[in-house]
């Protein structure tokens, strides 16, 4: 248990600064200017699906209005690889979120961190290379 | 099933324990499936990231270059460019400068999960099946496909049909493969950036296997309606022992492709 739990870590750490690039141009869909971050948001939804795993959280705009969010993950076996499962993000979590919105505007964004429930943040599957 | 589905409290241990190590170089890590690589050479801490395995080539009961294993690149992604060779360079006709000026990235075929063709490879890991007849690659994404080089010493179909993959024959010249490719449709792109090509499109791929962890592989584009003249790009995939494919079904719940916005270009504009 300990040594698998340090291999999960080192794998982790190891993949944190290699890049890979997604099956789409990352610049083209999201706008790295364009910063995202929802500090109490509630998912509502978990896609462990290709080509890109997927959350959908509700949060509350500036006018207190409930908004529900559609964020982009790498693949599921990109998440594998660096120690996700499938049951790490499950619907009802309050999670914070940090990533890069959709240029088109869309409620839709790449996620680069999530802050899990127990307070821990953790790598997402997404940079500006389109992880 | 259990390796890849631990309990989440599990999880949420080992990403804790990541956390330590967020900031650690990587150099200073194994990767984990290197623990599991039968026999494999030393990992040398070498550049970013993951190393590349050292070792002497592999080879088949002849003697030949045994390419087999899972490897990470190799080809172009974001803009061929990137590997084209000393004193090469890329000369469009006015027929493939008026396509690659009109492409949009929403039309990439690989952002909607149609194949790669030829010499792109996709970001995921790949596997080369060798046998002392076939070559097979087995693409994990994207998409979850096959390509197949025949090296039994048969020769190019007559008037194939335009595919994605083409045909692939393999002859050996010493320790390289020189696998030759004709019959590909015009539909894929050779990167993120849109660079096209006709079905007359021949390519020469001359693939090396220089120690265990390195696989170069060199391809000449040949393309006259799509380029004024040959050129030739090098992109070297890695080794990624103890690594196993996983299933990538890109069709599953593609939704990108209708946010992607503009003109066709490279990742970092």
């Amino acid at each position: 248990m300990g040594a698998k739990v340090f291999i999960l870590a080192a794998s982790l750490g190891a993949v944190m600064t290699v890049p890979m690039l997604a099956h789409h141009s990352f610049g083209s869909e999201y706008d790295s200017k364009k910063p995202l971050k929802f500090e109490d948001a509630v998912v509502t939804k978990v896609e462990w699906t290709n080509p890109h795993a997927r959350f959908y959280v509700d949060v509350k705009d500036a006018n207190g209005k409930v908004v529900n969010w559609n964020f982009e993950l790498a693949s599921p076996n990109v998440l594998k690889r660096n120690g996700w499962t499938r049951n790490t993000l499950k619907e009802g979590d309050h999670i914070g979120v940090e990533g890069a919105a959709a240029k088109d505007g869309a409620h839709l964004g790449s996620a680069q961190k999530v802050t899990l429930p127990d307070g821990k943040r953790v790598f997402a599957g997404s940079n500006t290379e389109g992880q | 099933m259990k390796k890849y589905f631990a309990s989440a409290a599990m999880t949420t241990a080992a990403l804790a324990a990541a956390l330590l190590l967020l900031q650690a170089p990587a150099d200073s890590q194994a990767p984990a499936g290197d623990a599991k690589a039968p026999g494999k050479g030393a990992v040398k801490g070498k550049g970013k990231g993951r190393a590349r395995p050292t070792g002497p080539t592999p080879r088949m009961a002849d003697g030949k270059p045994d390419f087999s294993g899972v490897w990470n690149g190799g080809g172009p992604v974001g803009d061929i460019k990137q590997g084209l060779m000393p004193g090469e360079e890329i000369s469009l006709t006015p027929w493939s400068k008026k396509i690659m000026d009109t492409r949009l990235t929403k039309d990439d075929p690989e952002a909607n999960c149609l194949p790669t063709g030829i010499p792109r490879i996709a970001p995921y890991p790949w596997r080369i099946l060798q046998t002392p007849s076939h070559i097979f690659y087995l693409f994990e994404g994207n998409i979850h496909s096959y390509r197949q080089i025949f090296i039994d010493g048969r020769k190019h179909l007559v008037d194939p049909d335009p595919t994605w993959y083409g045909d692939s024959i393999g002859t050996w010249d010493g320790d390289t493969l020189v696998v030759d490719t004709i019959g590909f449709n015009d539909k894929f792109w050779f990167d993120f950036s849109g660079h096209p090509h006709s079905e007359q499109l021949h390519t020469i791929e001359r693939l090396t296997r220089p120690d265990l962890g390195t696989l170069d592989i060199e391809t000449q584009i040949i393309d006259p309606i799509a380029y004024t003249k040959p050129f030739k790009i090098k992109f070297t995939a890695t080794l990624r022992p103890g690594e196993e494919l996983m299933e990538y079904i890109c069709q599953e719940n593609q939704q990108d492709a209708q946010h992607l916005q503009g003109p066709a270009g490279p990742p970092e504009r």
